[in-house]
Formats: C-alpha cells, structure tokens, sequence
C-alpha cells in the first residue's frame, strides 16, 4: 500500500551523484507547482505603492499588506460561499455514500433475478458524460422540481455515482461470506446487517470514497454555475468566478480572493492526504 | 417472500436516482435532438434537420477538431507523470513531502487555477513575459513567428489550446503520478534484480521492466485522461472568461454545445450536439477497452 509519506520498497538507495541529480529534478517540479501560487500570493499582499504591472515583474511585495483580503471580504460574502459549498459536499457525500452502499450490498453479495442487467446498466451509465444531462437537467430544475437557484439543485443531481457503487461493491466482496451468515443465524436482518456489519468493516474505502466525492462537489463550476441566481447561493468556485467580473482589472483583489478560497481545500488535503492516495491505489488499478 | 424482495429493497434508492437523474435526461435529450427549441415556446418537431445542420456548419467541426488536438494531452500526461513516479519510487529523505506537494494541484480547483494561469500569462505583468524578457529570450521569442515579444498569451488565438492544455496537465500529473506510484510498487524486485544481472543499467532497466509492469495503469491512465479531455469545459471557461477565446481559438465541444444550449438557446440543436458527444464517447470506450482486452493478451 502506497502513502504519500510512507517509505519505498521497490526504490534503492541512489549514488551520492544520483541523488543529486534527482533532487535537482524533484526540486525543480516542485517549483513548476508552487510557482502559481506564490505569484497569486505575492500579488495578493501588494499594496497600492506596489506594482502589480510591471517589466520585469516585482516578485515580492515591497509594502505587504491585508487590504485586498479586507476589500474582497467586506464586497463579498466569501464566508457565505464557503459554508454553501461545505453543505453542498457534506450532504452530497452523506447521501452519495448511503446510497451506493446500499446499492453495492445486494451486488456484491446477494443472488438474484436481474442482478446482472443491473451490474450492466450501472456499468453503462459511466459511459454516458455528465455533459449529457445538463439541458434536460437544466429543463427538469426549472419545470419539473422548480428547485433552481437553490443548494438542493446542487446536491440532487450529485447522489448517484455508478463509479462509488463499484468501489463500495469491490470493497463488500472482500468482507467473508461466514460473518454475514453469522449475523443472520443470530437473527439479524439484512439492514441490520448492512449496518452494522458492512458497513465498519469496509470504513477506509468509505473514506477514500467520501473524500473524493467531497473534493468532486467542492470543485465543481459548470452545473453550479447554471443553477445558481442569488448570490448568497453561491459556492467557493462560482463565487471566485464572479469576482473576477466585480474587481475585473484589480488583480491585487482577484489574487487575494483565489487564495481565500484555496485555503480550505488545502487544510483537507493536508489533514487527509493518507486517505486521498489509498484510495487511488486500492480502487483504480487493480486491472 | 422478505427475503426475495430483500435486494430489490437495497437497490430502488440508487435505480430511481439513476432513472431520474440519467437515464429520463438521456431520452430527453435524445427527444430534444429532433425538436427547435429555444425554452420560451413549447419544442416544434423537426425531424432530422439539427443533425443536418450540425454536419454542414464549420462552427461544430472547429470545436470538434479543437477537442480531437486537445487529445494531446493524453501522452503528455502518461509520459510526465511515469518519470515523476519513478523519480518519486526511491527512498530519499523528505520524499513524501515532494508527492503530496505534487498532489495539491490536484484538489485546487480549475477557478483558482485559471486565475493563476491568466495572471502568470499576462501580457504586461505576467511571470512568463517577465521571466522571457530576464534570461533575454525576447529577440529569440519575436522570431518564432508568433509576433514580437512580449506575447499576448491570452489573446492570441494560437495559444487558446495550448493555455488550457498546460492547465490540464498542471493539474491532472499529480493524480497519474500517484496512479503510477502504485503500479511501479507493485512490480516484484525480483525483476529488477534479473535486469540488472542481465547487464541493465538504470534507463534501460526502467524500459524492459517498469513499462511493461505499468500496461495496466497506462491503460487506465489513457482511458481516464483521454475521456476527460474529450469533454473539457472549466480551463477553456475560466482562460478565455467564458468567451471561448478569440476567433473561437478555445471553443471545443462541450463548450460549444454550453454555449449553443444555454446562451443562444438553440436547445434542440445543442441536444443533437450532445448525442454527438455520446456517440464519439462510445466509440472512444470500445476502442479502448478493445485495446485493453489486446494488451491482457498480450501479457499473457
């Protein structure tokens, strides 16, 4: 199992010539990563005797400063934006995972009639682009549900996920059939089972799932964008958007604002990214 | 009879959802496809017509070949993102701080991104130009023909593309990265060690052995990146501020279909666009799970 932080197996100790040569590559992406954001932040800290236009560009700013944070904070309800998205991925991934564990239950360890049209039509809708719903999606949020310009329109849409399906299913094959005949000699139904049983054993690929699944809401612009009015409604992303129309040649405020809004993303990853790269090895590629 | 109807129980909540949210939209737009439609008065049936005009309109063969060059970034990805896994794939000091480093483009989000593209690329105050202009390139970059130094990165049309695929790249090499981190962990050492008694050195050890051991996460890799960059939207709308760049220098067909759909609200056509799109999908996933289903037999 692969961690961001975790030792190597496979990789040997390099020559002393040979690590020089890959921290001298490893150096050198980090700072094609980091360069964006120092720039955005640089600028973000100039104060108005600072310029922000300028050839050869000033690097750091000569008089930092808080003021463009304060400008964007006082124009903007950015601590609005940030709670509407945190309750868009918190619901969206509450009810994304019960249903798909739900689902993923009976596919990975019932028999059936059906049971494998079923698997197959899940397995097709991965193919079908989200693109692809978002006109009559647009048309159902506006005739059908009227719940345009409201959060529900965001989480709504968000609660399927064929692809969470498959991993919570891998996830449930894995766990031993004699525990769950153990439970139901005992007496305990099947939703009792899930519950109780399932649903702890499988905890880690419930997390990875989660997580990615938050990550996806958080970051998502295109449907948000076309369900959201008011701007109190706002998510981080749509917000950050429109800010760039208000302060349009203010780079200073645009700049303060992107940083604003990447801090919280930032504090997630740092906290879970043990959980972000399990994931991706445990669920993706074992082909 | 409990027990019968136990699965079907566990699985309506995630059916109707997926009725509701992807298969009704499905048939509707696949309905729509046939009708003009502008959302004020109720769609008029009009037979093949948008798929007509579709094929015969230049707009939709621009975005459609801008989505075929945006394809490019598919072996950019693959080719990056193996040398950053095996340049991560080695016990060094401090190299879990360098991947989740790599990583954070990954979860930063493509308005945050766009914003630092637009302001790295900026004609006058951009990094870029700055940083052109400090190693005395400026004559060299005047004669690559793209007009004379200091570019205009955002505005000039050739540029459109490339921008957005270096955003794409920027924040997808990470992810592949990781991807290729678990595929290389999972070659035994033991092949390694043959290699090297068989006279590898360390370039070729990682040709004979490391690639061949990667097919699998290649694939996916190819699947996964390809797909997505068929239908990219954000970098193109947050590079070119929803305008899709000039001349339609950006417009590729997810653009376009958002464009036709939800700002001239040419519905109906926008729904043919669409069922476009899936089709080109389809045909994308066969072909790759055929290549899939070719390389596993190949490796046996």
């Amino acid at each position: 199992m692969t961690t961001l932080t975790g030792s190597v197996a496979a990789g040997r100790r390099p020559t002393r010539w040979g690590m020089v040569a890959w921290y001298a590559v490893l150096l050198l992406v980090a700072a094609l990563t980091v360069i964006p954001f120092l720039w955005l932040l640089s600028t973000s800290l100039k104060g108005p005797e600072d310029a922000v236009v300028a050839m050869p560009p000033e690097l750091l700013p000569g008089h930092p400063t808080f003021e463009n944070y304060v400008r964007v904070w006082e124009r903007l309800p950015v601590w609005r934006f940030f709670l509407n998205s945190l309750i868009v991925a918190t619901v969206t991934v509450v009810l994304n995972l019960f249903v798909s564990a739900l689902a993923a239950y009976p596919l990975a360890k019932m028999r059936f009639p059906g049971r494998d049209a079923i698997f197959y039509l899940l397995l097709a809708t991965l193919i079908v682009p989200a693109e692809l719903t978002y006109i009559p999606g647009f048309l159902m949020a506006v005739q059908l549900f009227q719940y345009i310009d409201t959060l529900q329109s965001l989480i709504l849409p968000g609660i399927f996920s064929a692809f969470n399906i498959f991993l919570l299913r891998q996830a449930f094959q894995t766990v031993p059939d004699e525990l769950i005949d153990a439970a139901r000699i005992d007496g305990a139904g099947e939703f009792r089972i899930w519950w109780q049983i399932l649903l702890p054993t499988i905890r880690p690929t419930l997390a990875t799932t989660a997580i990615f699944t938050a990550v996806g809401s958080w970051n998502s612009l295109l449907w948000p964008s076309l369900m959201l009015r008011t701007r109190e409604l706002y998510t981080l992303p749509v917000g950050l958007n429109s800010l760039r129309g208000m302060f349009e040649s203010d780079f200073r405020a645009v700049a303060a604002g992107a940083i604003m809004t990447v801090i919280p993303i930032m504090i997630f990853f740092i906290a879970l990214q043990r959980q972000f790269v399990r994931g991706l090895t445990s669920g993706a590629v074992k082909g | 009879m409990r027990r019968s109807l136990t699965p079907y129980f566990f699985l309506t909540p995630a059916l109707v959802m997926m009725a509701v949210f992807t298969l009704l939209p499905l048939l509707a737009v696949a309905g729509l496809s046939f009708t003009e439609y502008d959302v004020l008065r109720p769609p008029v049936f009009v037979g093949f017509d948008n798929y007509v005009d579709l094929l015969t309109e230049p707009d939709f063969w621009q975005a459609l070949g801008h989505s075929v060059i945006y394809l490019i970034v598919t072996p950019t990805l693959i080719v990056l993102s193996i040398v950053l896994a095996i340049a991560v794939n080695r016990s060094l000091p401090g190299i879990g701080a360098f991947r989740a480093l790599y990583y954070i483009p990954v979860v930063t989000g493509s308005v945050t991104v766009g914003i630092a593209w637009r302001w790295l690329f900026d004609t006058r105050g951009g990094l870029v130009n700055g940083a052109l202009t400090w190693l005395g390139l400026n004559d060299f970059v005047s004669g690559l023909g793209f007009g004379n130094a200091p570019l205009n990165w955002l505005t000039a049309p050739e540029f459109t593309l490339p921008l957005a695929m270096s955003m794409t790249v920027w924040m997808g090499v990470g992810y592949y990265m990781v991807v290729f981190l678990a595929g290389l962990q999972s070659i035994p050492d033991d092949l390694y060690d043959a290699a090297v008694i068989d006279g590898c050195n360390g370039w070729q050890k990682h040709w004979h052995v490391s690639l061949p051991g990667l097919r699998p996460s290649i694939v996916f890799v190819a699947v996964i990146s390809s797909l997505s960059a068929l239908k990219v939207f954000d970098e193109i709308y947050v590079l070119t501020n929803a305008s899709g760049g000039r001349l339609n220098s950006g417009v590729t067909i997810v653009f376009y279909l958002w464009e036709q759909a939800f700002r001239l609200q040419n519905v109906g056509y926008a729904s043919a666009v669409a069922l476009v799109l899936l089709v080109i999908t389809l045909a994308f996933s066969i072909f790759n799970v055929r290549w899939l289903e070719r390389g596993q037999e190949e490796a046996r």
